[in-house]
């Protein structure tokens, strides 16, 4: 019998890991929110943010959490020529080339991380990512509580930009009726490329994170992209906030899932949520757009 | 008109002809250049290994200790065949730590590169994949890293030969190092295991049962799919039930994740052992200090009394300026003795290297080698601890060269 220390510890780190997660999910969606696109090669910005960390902190000794400004400046420069020259020229040509597009982008760029770095496990080593938080019986990892932290202000910052901001306004605008936007005068493209840039920050922002907190290798993003999708389904598509929600949410069902069937059962409960919340209610729990 | 039309078309008939007779050869002439086929002039052996994927840190070190023994051979003038000394060819190709590739890769290799003999993979997933084409083809393959009860357990092997440690002695060694070197626990263990063919074998019955023969309670015993990544669950079960002692099989992602979750969540165990994810450097390299006192069974050290031991060690460190690994040994063994039968056949007939195989007797860099029944070589365990970015061996006491550290740091 699971004790209930196990129990509270377990599910306050789903939480937790769930809220630093919904950071690497809140690119895919924008992308795929305002964009229409479903970025496949979402999980391989995540590993290159997790690279740039890991070297930012080898060669200039910045520690990788006070360095996220600098990566994600880094992963949205890398993101810029993507669209300029894969994407840009696809628009109107449906979604399925895109799709491809990035399908195979995600080769290239895992090839590249194996010709560039090796195939080797990685992790950024840092003392605060591997000490406990003690609150009585209750431990979590530390750096699941800043991952969270780190997440939930990012999160909140994107929320204000699109909500508060010119910039956030055309976003919305071209994200509901992109030829309306741009009969009214609105750059439909500026604001795709932005948003797409924005999406590969917050992808390589979120991997620096699990860079930090767990390991990697060129291959690891492709996990993270089904845990994403089954996030920003749960939390509602180009939602924000719910991609938090999403996140926080799945995290405690993962958690529940480990520890009555196993830690290895914890994407199961994701991909199978998914599926159930595709099928009775498509728009996500909290709905599109909020 | 209409003769005219006729000739046009007859023309034009005659143009495509021409056009496609170009065509034709071109093909030819492109397939006659890209064609890969073994030269009369040199032997070919092939070898499927993971160069990418998760078990990549392993690839390496196949790569290196392959490529060491054939360019050692072709120093030497190359092996004679019927009489004519030929250079050796080493074809490589990446499994991308899929066992589907492997077969796919090994396929390959015989009916494209025309290996006329193999080396294997690593992990009993991607040699078992490999080793079963190579079988079916009835070409010899040698290889190393795959334990032997997994291989066994395959099938009865004609052309396909292993020399590895064996999973029993291996599950064991905790627990008569324990004995042996007196170490205080509170006798509780927890064991965390892969799904894999030798993470179910060690993990899901030899630990327990060696556990329980020796006296010891087992607390907990998971399994989690090769390529989890999240184990706070039952880390913390683990530490809420106490258990001094924690028993991993895993590869090296999970080795890394899971050793930092151990410590993120509080949880210090008196001894950890990770079998697998904790062999290569690559390990120690992630994890820095936390690496410090992790314990993992080893089957070679630079400092075993076998020719060319120290050699090998400070040749890969000199050309790679990495830490050296017991993979490039075994490898280099392999890769060694499959040379040494092609010499013994003195020709490339599958069945006459094959025998030649079967007869292999000698001390090699592991040790000394004979195959049993089963097509099998058993390498001396040990008991090595990441100190340091270095891998001692503690345990046993007369072949030790380092201090154990215990309790965990």
């Amino acid at each position: 019998m699971v004790g209930l220390d196990v129990i509270l510890n377990a599910l306050i780190s789903g939480v937790l890991l769930g809220g630093m997660l919904a950071l690497t999910a809140l690119g895919l969606s924008i992308i795929l929110g305002v964009m229409r696109l479903v970025n496949l090669a979402h999980g391989e910005f995540l590993v290159a943010g997790a690279y740039a960390g890991l070297f930012l902190l080898q060669w200039t000794g910045i520690d990788p959490l006070l360095g996220l400004g600098l990566i994600g400046i880094a992963l949205a420069l890398i993101g810029y020529p993507i669209y300029r020259f894969l994407l840009a020229p696809l628009a109107g040509k449906g979604p399925e080339a895109s799709m491809m597009t990035m399908f195979g982008l995600s080769i290239i760029l895992q090839n590249v991380f194996v010709l560039l770095f090796s195939a080797d496990t990685r992790a950024i080593e840092r003392g605060y990512a591997t000490v406990p938080l003690d609150f009585g019986p209750i431990s979590v990892p530390q750096i699941y509580v800043i991952g969270f932290c780190i997440s939930a202000v990012l999160i909140a910052a994107v929320h204000v930009l699109i909500t508060r901001s010119r910039f956030g306004g055309d976003l919305r605008a071209s994200a509901d009726q992109p030829q309306a936007a741009a009969i009214i005068g609105i750059n439909v493209g500026r604001v795709h490329a932005i948003t797409f840039c924005l999406g590969v920050a917050c992808a390589g922002i979120g991997g620096t994170l699990i860079g930090v907190a767990l390991s990697f290798t060129p291959t690891s993003g492709a996990a993270y992209l089904l845990t994403d999708f089954a996030l920003i389904v749960l939390g509602g598509l180009g939602n924000v906030f719910g991609t938090l929600i999403g996140g926080v949410v799945i995290g405690m069902l993962q958690s529940l899932g480990g520890l009555t069937l196993g830690d290895g059962y914890r994407d199961l409960v994701a991909l199978v949520l998914f599926l159930a919340v595709l099928s009775l209610r498509p728009q996500g729990m909290l709905g599109s757009r909020a | 008109m209409r003769s005219r039309k006729s000739h046009e078309l007859l023309s034009a008939g005659h143009r495509l002809s021409r056009h496609l007779r170009a065509v034709a050869l071109c093909s030819v002439a492109v397939l006659a250049a890209t064609k890969p086929a073994a030269a009369a002039d040199e032997i070919v052996i092939g070898a499927s290994i993971p160069l990418s994927g998760p078990l990549a840190g392993f690839g390496s070190f196949q790569k290196w200790g392959y490529s060491r023994a054939v360019d050692e051979v072709n120093k030497s003038g190359g092996i004679a065949i019927d009489g004519k000394k030929l250079l050796v060819r080493l074809v490589l190709r990446d499994d991308k730590t899929d066992p589907n590739a492997t077969a796919a890769n090994t396929e390959t290799l015989l009916s494209r590169d025309k290996a006329v003999a193999l080396l294997g993979s690593c992990t009993p997933a991607l040699v078992n994949a490999g080793a079963l084409v190579a079988e079916r083809k009835k070409v010899p393959l040698v290889t190393a890293c795959n334990p032997l009860e997994a291989f066994k357990s395959v099938r009865k092997w004609t052309y396909v030969w292993d020399l590895f440690f064996d999973e029993p002695e291996l599950a064991a060694i905790p627990f008569k190092a324990l004995r042996d070197l007196k170490l205080e626990t509170n006798k509780k263990v927890a064991i965390f295991h892969d799904n894999g063919p030798d993470g179910q074998v060690v993990g899901g019955a030899l630990w327990p049962n060696m556990a329980r023969d020796a006296g010891y309670e087992v607390v907990e015993n998971t399994s989690f799919p090769v390529d989890n990544t999240q184990f706070t669950s039952i880390v913390a079960e683990a530490k809420a039930k106490g258990a001094d002692i924690v028993l991993v099989d895993a590869i090296t992602p999970q080795a890394v994740s899971l050793r930092k979750q151990i410590a993120s969540a509080g949880y210090a165990p008196k001894l950890l052992v990770i079998e697998k994810g904790a062999e290569p450097v690559q390990f120690a390299e992630a994890l820095g200090k936390l690496a410090d006192g992790v314990v993992v069974g080893g089957y070679w050290d630079p400092s075993f009394p076998y020719p060319g031991a120290k050699d090998l060690a400070a040749a890969f460190e000199g050309e790679t300026k990495l830490t050296s690994s017991q993979h490039i040994a075994d490898s280099y063994a392999a890769a060694q003795i499959l040379l040494d039968a092609i010499a013994s056949a003195g020709s490339l007939g599958p069945d006459t290297i094959n025998a030649a195989i079967a007869r292999t007797d000698k001390n090699y860099v592991v040790g000394p080698i004979k195959f049993d029944e089963n097509h099998t070589a058993k390498l001396p365990l040990v008991m090595l601890q990441w100190q340091a970015g270095k891998t001692p061996i503690v345990w046993p006491q007369e072949r030790a060269n380092g201090k154990v550290l215990f309790p965990l740091p």
